[in-house]
């Protein structure tokens, strides 16, 4: 029997509500022979046994081995990532006063953080100071205190933030992400590699020996 | 008279289009607020975070370039809002509330943000690839930590002795 090739796509990380963690959560599977991607895709990889551990790293090649242990005869070809970050979450970890109050506390931080970084900006570079040689530069006179000079300034810093972050009162100008949703997903990766090293490092990965 | 002003709004249009793309590229490249928002598992709100940013950087931009028109203070306490009499007190108490949140929040903000690019710069990594430790990175932490916390004390210890820290 000529053997089927099962073509296996492995995720970075996964995050999984249930103890159990079968390989359809890990990895997207597809067999020309829908039976075998059915037995492929029900194989039980790994049980969280204990509350302690909430993470796990596997390693492709005992997926693979799985598969062929559960299907004999079958070519497996990996497309996806080498290395598998399994977590287990609580389900009820995503709602409740606690996680309420975490946003304000990120939310307080963003504004009162932003708000004393730029009036230490204006303090450092002594804007008035600027903003009035630029005035008495273009009109011949000393500046009133106020000019429009500020006013534009303040308008220009709105338009600045607001082209830069792309969006305004939650709505998108064009459809790209925002850099701070780039960033975000930067570095869950950079986790998700440095908690894959490390559990490669001190031996913790599930895989072939 | 009006082309110059037209002049003058232009130029503070563009000051201020490039101070904030200046300001902000620093702020977003190391990263700060997705740090707090993956630590805090609250990535799903980052559309919030975001608009935090925006509503604090024109918050401190008001009070800091329209200085005159931004003491609410002096506003509130002039006008006697909280009734006759009371207001100076009531006010103090909200007054000292309100400085103690911004002050929190503005030193954990300025905490992480020094740390961040002490770490943008790899400095941390490089250094202990030097001297070769391997362990007691966490004593590191701690004690630059602790070190910040020791020099932020130290500056402000000089006003707190003449002024008995109010």
């Amino acid at each position: 029997m000529a053997g089927e090739v099962v073509y296996l796509k492995a995720e970075r990380n996964v995050e999984v509500m249930q103890d159990d963690v079968f390989l359809k959560d890990m990895a997207k599977v597809y067999c020309a022979d829908s039976h075998i991607a059915a037995k492929a895709k029900a194989i039980k990889v790994h049980r969280f046994s204990s509350e302690e551990q909430k993470r796990q790293v596997f390693g492709v090649l005992r997926l693979i081995e799985m598969i062929q242990q559960a299907c004999p005869n079958v070519t497996v070809e990996n497309l996806g990532e080498t290395d598998v970050l399994v977590e287990r979450v609580d389900v009820n970890r995503h709602k409740g006063a606690v996680q309420l109050c975490k946003i304000v506390f990120v939310a307080c931080i963003s504004f009162f953080g932003t708000a004393f970084t730029i009036m230490a900006f204006h303090n450092d570079v002594g804007i008035s100071k600027v903003f009035g040689k630029v005035y008495e530069l273009v009109m011949g006179q000393p500046s009133p205190g106020y000019s429009i000079l500020e006013f534009t300034y303040s308008i220009g810093l709105a338009v600045g933030i607001i082209v830069f972050f792309n969006h305004i009162g939650g709505r998108r100008i064009t459809k790209d992400p925002t850099p701070i949703e780039v960033e975000m997903r930067v570095y869950e990766k950079d986790v998700n590699d440095a908690l894959i090293e490390t559990a490669d490092r001190e031996g913790k990965t599930i895989d072939v020996s | 008279m009006f082309l110059k002003q037209l002049f003058l709004g232009i130029v503070g249009t563009s000051f201020g289009v490039f101070a904030a793309g200046g300001v902000f590229t620093v702020l977003i490249s190391v990263g700060l607020i997705p740090r707090f928002a993956g630590k805090m598992h609250v990535s799903k709100k980052v559309f919030l975070f975001e608009e935090a940013v925006v509503l604090g950087t024109l918050a401190g931009d008001f009070l800091s370039v329209f200085e005159r028109h931004g003491r609410f203070g002096d506003f509130i306490i002039k006008n006697q809002i909280f009734g006759k009499g009371r207001t100076e007190e009531i006010w103090y108490i909200i007054g000292t509330a309100l400085i103690v949140v911004f002050g929190l929040f503005a030193g954990i903000f300025v905490g992480c943000l020094a740390l961040a690019i002490a770490e943008m710069l790899d400095t941390i990594p490089i250094f202990s690839r030097r001297i070769g430790f391997r362990h007691g990175l966490g004593i590191a932490v701690l004690a630059m930590a602790l070190g910040k916390a020791a020099g932020s004390i130290l500056y402000f210890a000089k006003a707190v002795y003449l002024h008995g820290g109010m």
